[in-house]
């Protein structure tokens, strides 16, 4: 495992924009947990005074990427909206995993009518466009951040599902699952020991893969303002606020937000990328 | 197996889908937490109000019956009555669909024009420049959030240079008579070519920003499948006879590589419906995404259920239409 894993690593290096996206990534998933320690201000403070106070461009000091239109200031608010975006990429790959593998690994290893109804019911989740499936789920489910995550999972937990039942399929045929079952172990044993082990790889990839998409739909929703809060300084819902004073010049409020959110996926996209190739590499070798 | 006996299988598979969404799309209104009809009217409405509004949506009688009075309805394209307009929901849906197909479709125009376009030249001039600035494109193409680069494109050619209009579909005091619905073809039927670029105007922007993640997409497609079609041996072959290389990037290898690209262009159709809820919502765009964005709002659950509905019908009948012209272009996938 250990020298498999090295091998990922080594060909992982040699690509050296994963590698730039790799440390990017890794800024921000550092700040998203020591961002609210360095924020000057109280993110969601209303400060009427100080409506749209331009930053550093014009010389201000006090406010570094300048307030919006409700006098917060926009630089705290980017370093609390880093953490709650990560928190809720993390938490949708924390849900997707757990309930596709669940899924994947029961609907694959047991077959049969278990098999056809899950699947089908997989199918009817996949004719929805992935966006309005959240975004109905989140709006039936009403606001709040975790009702925001689990709505965001339901579009890929059908995709994992699907993942690891063709894996499932592959695996349980093979002789070391027969000679187990052959010295008497249980289902539950099997599942758990060997078919899970072995389906993993392409699991990881996929999570991975899926962090930069999760990021980009929370923002999604909470500009649509569906599912998130409006106050809260989540990076897409400060885009939304700023939306109707572009026309008048003030352009700070939504170009930062913007960029964080073009950035954070930017990198998790690159980083799983480039892990995917890795891994893919070791597969052939 | 004949391609209409494929078509068969296909839609026969897909009636259970259907009927599973449905369910999906009903079950929606009985999954909001509380009581529907305190929610859609608030506290302070009289008893009567709430029996209308419960005898009108159906809400007292067992959920079997419920469901099947809908879905009867629904596959007849009645959705019932707005809450907020008091329309029917599917005269509201089918007065604002031209809107959002006539985004989508010029989105979809741009992204496979030029994404197989840019495709090529990036495979054609391998390892040049000309690749290098594709390949940056498509990689920030497909991490970009389009409803920041539709504001972003609104600040550089509305705000800054005043080029295009900020949102909308057409200026004030311009008028198309109607017969599609579609501003582009209207104008042109009744040979109003001073409205028809004011149509085109407002379309710019939105179009564009749409357009963005799936032309990325497309590029990098066409240029990795043009990569494999041009170290095949009949290219070499076209090459040593003296085949003009525009006539062997175009006739010989195009054609082969654009099955692939063909099944993205495809999948894009899903991403573009999806997409047309933030970019009609950052532009104003009076479409469909704009129509359940706003019924969300209100909670006119009647109007979002059928939107809903109509949407994922419409995504399954796409899929069905890009199937056929798959297994049309490729035999092999009928035997599947």
């Amino acid at each position: 495992m250990n020298s498999e894993f090295k091998q990922v690593v080594r060909v992982y290096k040699r690509n050296k924009l994963a590698v730039v996206a790799f440390f990017i990534a890794l800024i921000l998933m550092i700040l998203a947990v020591i961002g609210p320690y360095l924020a000057p201000y109280d993110p969601v403070e209303i400060n009427l005074q100080l409506r749209f106070e331009p930053g550093f461009w014009e010389g201000s000091t006090d406010h570094f990427l300048g307030t919006d239109n409700l006098g917060r200031d926009i630089f705290s608010r980017i370093l609390y909206g880093t953490g709650i975006s990560l928190k809720v990429g993390y938490a949708v790959i924390a849900i997707t995993a757990v309930i596709g593998l669940f899924i994947g690994l029961v609907s694959g290893y047991f077959g049969g009518v278990v098999d056809i109804v899950i699947m089908r019911f997989i199918d009817i989740l996949l004719a929805f466009p992935p966006l309005l499936l959240a975004l109905v789920i989140a709006a039936t489910l009403g606001t709040g951040i975790e009702k925001a995550m689990l709505a965001i999972a339901i579009i890929y937990i059908p995709s994992l599902a699907r993942i690891v039942r063709g894996s499932v399929l592959t695996v349980k045929e093979m002789p070391y699952v027969e000679a187990s079952r052959a010295m008497g172990a249980g289902n539950i044993w099997i599942i758990l020991g060997h078919v899970l082990p072995n389906v993993l790889t392409p699991v990881i990839v996929y999570l991975t893969l899926l962090l930069g998409d999760a990021i980009l739909y929370t923002a999604a929703l909470g500009f649509l303002g569906v599912g998130i809060d409006p106050t809260t300084p989540e990076w897409g819902a400060m885009l939304s606020s700023g939306k109707d004073f572009l026309i008048l010049g003030k352009w700070w409020i939504t170009v930062f937000p913007g960029i964080m959110i073009f950035l954070a996926v930017l990198s998790f996209n690159l980083f799983g990328d480039g892990l995917r190739e890795a891994v893919d590499s070791k597969l052939r070798l | 197996m004949a391609l209409y006996k494929y078509f068969i299988k296909r839609l026969a598979l897909t009636l259970p889908t259907l009927i599973g969404v449905s369910i999906i799309v009903f079950l929606l209104i009985h999954m909001i937490p509380g009581d529907p009809v305190d929610i859609m009217l608030g506290d302070r409405v009289t008893d009567a109000a709430r029996l209308a509004l419960e005898e009108r949506l159906g809400l007292n009688q067992p959920l079997h019956i419920q469901y099947w009075n809908w879905f009867s309805n629904a596959i007849r394209g009645d959705f019932g009555i707005s809450i907020r307009s008091n329309q029917p929901v599917i005269e509201e849906i089918m007065s604002r669909l031209p809107a959002t197909v006539e985004l989508t479709v010029v989105a979809l125009l741009i992204a496979v024009i030029f994404g197989i376009l840019f495709g090529v030249s990036a495979a054609r001039y391998r390892n040049t420049p000309i690749d290098y600035s594709m390949i940056g494109f498509s990689l920030l193409g497909v991490s970009i959030p389009i409803f920041w680069l539709g504001m972003m494109l609104i600040f550089f050619f509305s705000v800054m240079l005043g080029w295009l209009p900020v949102s909308g579909r057409l200026a004030m005091g311009t008028a198309i008579p109607q017969v599609t619905g579609l501003y582009l073809v209207d104008a042109l039927i009744s040979g109003k070519i001073g409205a028809f670029w004011d149509a085109l105007k407002h379309l710019a922007l939105p179009a564009f920003s749409l357009a963005t993640v799936s032309l990325a997409l497309i590029v990098r497609v066409t240029r990795s499948s043009m990569l494999d079609i041009l170290s095949e041996d009949y290219i070499r072959t076209a090459r040593a006879k003296g085949v003009h290389e525009s006539k062997v990037i175009y006739t010989h290898a195009l054609k082969n590589a654009m099955i692939p690209v063909v099944t993205v262009i495809g999948l894009q159709l899903a991403k573009l419906m999806g997409g047309a809820i933030l970019t009609e919502t950052v532009f104003s765009w009076p479409g469909i995404g704009r129509l359940i964005i706003t019924a969300i709002g209100v909670r006119d659950y009647p109007v979002v259920q059928g939107v809903v509905f109509f949407v994922a019908f419409a995504f399954i009948a796409i899929n069905i239409v890009v199937d056929l012209f798959y297994a049309y272009l490729d035999p092999r996938i009928r035997y599947d």
